[in-house]
């Protein structure tokens, strides 16, 4: 099994928008997945799952360890697409705990993930790199930053390098997969060349060809609960997130070969 | 136009960050064939995937014999069945007496430790369950001759037994996540089980 911790230096750069549609888009692979809330506002769950305040998750899990994996799992109509939502606990465990504090339940986590059989497990973190997402990147098998296509986004890339630096010397196995911008507006010059500037400032390799572009339809999919795909008119988007899972495929199979 | 963001940032730090992330990790190659350990040393475990945990207790003076020898009858208190702790290699009796716990108890995240601290048996990994184990069992010893079971409530309807129990080889602590604390006679039954789970075949 694959981990990909989905995170930011910075909030409202899209990450959750970003988790949602890329599992989806890896689900409707055949790639079996995990999506995991480990956001405690809780974001995938409430775009997903209605009662998704009622049902226990992640931090629960950190919280307490009687409770299983299965407890947690909740299925969707797409027979490979599972979501772990936030959980109850989360609302105390938000700012709850330094770095360090959760690594053995997230590690559990990850490994009850993988002898449940599932290919892939996407976590939507919380913004920042410390405390519970600390742990999670601290445990991953890899990182995927989404990052706003705007100047003040782009001004937060050194914190967020040194941040990942210090985090890959607790987990040196962490494969960085990328950056990849979202919110990209191409009718904003601001837009364009924030994105321009930060293809000039990091290595090709470090950016994802695929742009997330900022579409009305994210939000209506959100209000129905809906991956962008699912909707009627989300082909055009779904084929965005499916060119990112390309991507994303392509830079795994050589870590999978060094093994 | 926007503003150039260079003046914000150093793009060579930044590039050199960026070109440092981007390297693949590479395990580090020793050279030393033997690094002073024996063959037993296998490093120190990175915390991947694996099996439960089990290790034979130590023994004070000699190594624990594995032949198979008669079923001891294990007199269980109240209505609690006893275990079928037919004798066998050690750790098939710790695996049935672990099967016993969660039938007759619901009991999960089974472990048991030695009285170094040491893990014998753990089927969940909960390494801070061991420490905290550990601790309750020795607070306990330290208020009392003999010392008792001691538990702790560690979530929603979960709890830590911690039951120290001794054996031939000394104290063995057993921790298990139960919903509700044991009552006094399920303790002493699971005190007398592990004890004869322990003792060495005669």
């Amino acid at each position: 099994m694959i981990s990909i911790a989905v995170s930011s230096q910075k909030g409202g750069v899209g990450k959750t928008t970003l988790s949602i549609n890329l599992a989806h888009a890896f689900a409707r692979a055949g790639v079996k997945t995990l999506l995991v809330d480990a956001d405690p506002q809780g974001s995938v769950g409430l775009s997903l799952t209605r009662q998704s305040r009622l049902l226990a998750g992640f931090y629960d899990y950190l919280a307490d360890p009687g409770i299983p994996l299965e407890r947690l799992i909740v299925p969707t109509r797409l027979e490979t697409f599972s979501l772990v939502a936030s959980g109850q606990a989360s609302d105390y465990e938000a700012g709850g705990g330094g770095m360090g504090a959760h690594l053995a339940r997230v590690r559990a986590f990850l490994r009850s993930v993988a002898a449940r059989g599932f290919d892939l497990c996407l976590i939507d973190t919380a913004a920042g790199l410390f405390g519970v997402t600390g742990d999670v990147i601290a445990s991953s098998d890899a990182i995927m930053i989404p990052q706003q296509a705007e100047p003040l986004g782009i001004r937060s890339v050194p914190k967020l390098l040194e941040g990942l630096s210090r985090l890959r010397v607790m987990n040196p196995r962490l494969s960085v997969l990328g950056v990849c911008l979202t919110m990209v507006q191409n009718d904003l010059a601001e837009s364009t060349e924030a994105a321009a500037a930060l293809r000039q400032l990091l290595p090709p390799e470090m950016v994802f060809q695929t742009q997330i572009p900022r579409d009305g339809l994210f939000v209506r999919a959100s209000a129905r609960g809906l991956p962008i795909g699912v909707l009627e008119n989300g082909a055009g988007a779904q084929a965005v997130f499916d060119s990112l899972r390309s991507e994303i495929e392509a830079k795994l199979e050589p870590n999978a070969a060094r093994g | 136009m926007m503003d150039p963001i260079y003046p914000w940032l150093d793009p060579i730090e930044v590039r050199r960050l960026a070109e440092g992330l981007m390297k693949p990790h590479r395990e580090p190659t020793i050279a030393v064939e033997d690094a002073g350990f024996d063959q037993t040393f296998v490093g120190y475990a990175t915390d991947r995937p694996s099996a439960p945990i089990t290790r034979p207790p130590l023994p004070p003076h000699q190594q624990v014999a594995e032949t198979p020898a008669p079923a001891p009858v294990i007199a269980a208190p109240e209505e609690v069945a006893s275990p079928s702790i037919a004798r066998g290699p050690f750790l098939d009796r710790i695996s049935r007496f672990c099967d016993w716990m969660r039938q007759q108890f619901s009991a999960t995240g089974i472990f048991i430790l030695d009285r170094e601290g040491a893990v014998i048996f753990d089927e969940s990994s909960h390494g801070r369950l061991h420490f905290l184990a550990r601790s309750l069992a020795l607070a306990s010893r330290r208020q009392g001759a003999s010392g008792g079971n001691v538990h702790v409530k560690i979530g929603a309807g979960a709890t830590l037994e911690v039951i120290p129990v001794d054996t031939a080889y000394g104290c063995l602590v057993l921790g298990a996540v139960v919903a509700e604390p044991l009552s006094p006679s399920h303790v002493a039954a699971v005190m007398d089980a592990l004890a004869q789970v322990a003792a060495p075949p005669n």
